[in-house]
């Protein structure tokens, strides 16, 4: 894609730093909203954890994976690391499913059970569902990775390796 | 940056531009060393594959975001033009609504971690004007997450925060949105230079994380999306809500027991107001002309079921009030209080020979928590409008 014209990006600024006054201004002045503070500190609360608490854990996850299963993913050149093969990635993939997952499916975890007083909402057994289709993923994953193994040992013996 | 007229960037220059002087050098430690972060993932192309998806799901959740809103509570200049087709559509839209943000869940999450290391850039401000786009950056990041947090819980009737839900949603979802253009405006050279992976060989594992975030998406939606769409029941196991068929699977939002109208008064008569008002007693209205429709009941809250509704024609009883045509109507249920006692149905909802007021569900006369003795059901509407034990239609003006 060429780069965009100047206009173009001044217009998406334009209304970008319109529609965030909009909205800044509509959160300040609406009548309901009685404690704006509040919305502040979750901004603030939301922003601390992720950024400052769950991403480190990922990024720490991540490095002690690669260590355990032994791949060097700062590669010297760029040329090897694009053409290195990664080691692990079916667990790492199964990892970011899993953790999709949870994040969706956790709060109906935390909440079920609680007699709202309504017996339609979060009528399912929720922890029950949560470990099936971790269960379930992790086999498909285990799969996956069984079917990339015999390939890549069906390759080497072609290749002579 | 080079989006000003060349007037402005020159006064730019002197005041927002200009550098600042860079921290002392034994601050850098840590995550803002180089190098600190390991995965060769943390690069452009796969920010640009990844923002891509998120921009399109952020896009889908806003503009339905925006159609439920303005169904839910027009502006009066609006009101009279809502259209009460396609039956299904705010069943399409708010199911899409939610769809879009569970799949954003995921989404923002690999964005977010594919960027991580720019939080950790050295220096940390290079000049006023780069200070004020990291803030911005802040504020798009801390309004999508607040977001995506407040609308799933939002989906379990979970409000653990001290600020009203719906109006605080619909704000920050314009915050998110201004930050989302301004970010796209302050990386547009840095998108394009990307859009094609052209630049240089991928790095090891890009299709993988690529291919796992999808997957992602994809579990996240086959398990929650059952809530709205009929064929995806079966494995909807992580979705807030299980309709089913037959009256007895239909969920409601509020009970009669939350509502306090369990029991209603024996004396329950119908007051419709209008021209040549009138009273009707439940008896009565069975002996009017009953009729039937296939509507869904939607949720804003993301889940929907379509059911055989049967009763009286809200425009035979207008008719019969002596209503001009072209009138709107609004409803008041026999609840005490609560946000949705009375609701609105602009003209075309009250002309449309859908819109019934149900006393029969799936064959079965109403049960007390789906509205009983009487309940509106209106084509293309959010649920909480469609008001259940209905106490009085009064023609407006």
């Amino acid at each position: 894609m060429t780069a965009p014209a100047t206009w173009l990006r001044g217009a998406a600024l334009a209304a970008g730093l319109t529609l965030t006054g909009f909205g800044l201004y509509g959160l300040l002045d609406d009548a309901y909203v009685t404690e704006p503070a509040g919305v502040l500190w979750w901004a603030v609360g939301a922003l601390v954890l992720h950024d400052g608490l769950w991403l480190p854990l990922v990024c720490l996850a991540g490095a002690a994976l690669g260590a355990a299963t032994g791949i060097a993913l700062r590669a010297p050149r760029p040329t090897l690391r694009a053409a290195a093969p990664t080691r692990g990635p079916v667990l790492r993939g199964w990892l970011v499913v899993a953790v999709a997952l949870t994040a969706v499916g956790l709060p109906a975890v935390l909440r079920a059970g609680r007699d709202s007083g309504n017996p339609t909402v979060l009528p399912l057994p929720y922890l029950r569902n949560w470990l099936l289709l971790l269960a379930a993923t992790a086999v498909c994953a285990a799969l996956v990775a069984l079917a990339r193994r015999r390939r890549r040992r069906r390759h080497q013996r072609r290749s002579g390796g | 940056m080079d989006s000003k007229p060349p007037g402005a960037r020159r006064r730019l220059d002197l005041r927002l531009d200009r550098p600042l002087p860079p921290p002392p050098g034994f601050l850098r430690r840590g995550p803002f060393r180089d190098g600190a972060f390991t995965s060769a993932l943390h690069e452009p192309r796969t920010a640009v594959v990844l923002g891509r998806w998120l921009g399109a799901a952020l896009l889908v959740c806003f503009l339905t975001g925006l159609t439920s809103h303005f169904l839910q509570d027009p502006p009066h200049w609006l009101a009279p033009h809502l259209p009460s087709r396609p039956v299904n559509g705010y069943r399409i839209t708010q199911g899409l609504h939610v769809i879009s943000g569970i799949a954003a869940i995921p989404l923002t999450g690999a964005k977010l971690w594919t960027v991580y290391p720019r939080l950790f850039d050295w220096p940390p401000a290079r000049s006023v004007l780069h200070a004020l786009e990291r803030l911005g950056i802040a504020v798009l990041v801390a309004a999508v997450l607040l977001e995506l947090c407040t609308g799933l819980l939002n989906t379990l009737q979970w409000y653990p925060w001290p600020f009203p839900f719906r109006q605080t949603h619909f704000w920050l979802a314009w915050l998110a949105v201004g930050g989302l253009l301004i970010h796209l405006a302050v990386k547009a050279p840095l998108i394009a230079r990307h859009w094609r992976g052209r630049q240089a060989p991928a790095p090891a594992g890009r299709r993988g994380f690529l291919t796992a975030v999808g997957a992602a998406v994809g579990a996240v939606t086959l398990t929650t999306a059952g809530q709205t769409v009929p064929w995806l029941r079966a494995v909807d196991l992580l979705a807030p809500r299980r309709p089913g068929p037959g009256a007895g699977g239909l969920p409601v939002n509020r009970t009669a027991a939350q509502a306090g109208t369990v029991t209603v008064p024996a004396d329950w008569r119908l007051v419709v107001d209008g021209p040549r008002p009138f009273r009707i007693g439940l008896a009565e209205l069975r002996q009017l002309p009953q009729h039937e429709a296939v509507l869904p009941i939607a949720c804003v809250e993301g889940w929907s079921v379509s059911a055989r509704w049967g009763g009286v024609r809200v425009a035979d009883l207008l008719a019969r009030a002596g209503a001009p045509p072209g009138s709107a109507v609004r409803i008041t249920s026999l609840e005490t209080e609560g946000p949705y006692r009375v609701s609105e149905l602009p003209a075309p909802y009250a002309a449309d020979p859908l819109t019934l007021l149900a006393l029969r569900v799936d064959g079965e006369e109403l049960s007390a928590d789906h509205g009983f003795p009487a309940r509106i059901i209106a084509p293309n509407r959010p649920g909480v409008l469609q008001t259940k034990w209905v106490a009085r239609i009064e023609v407006l003006g």
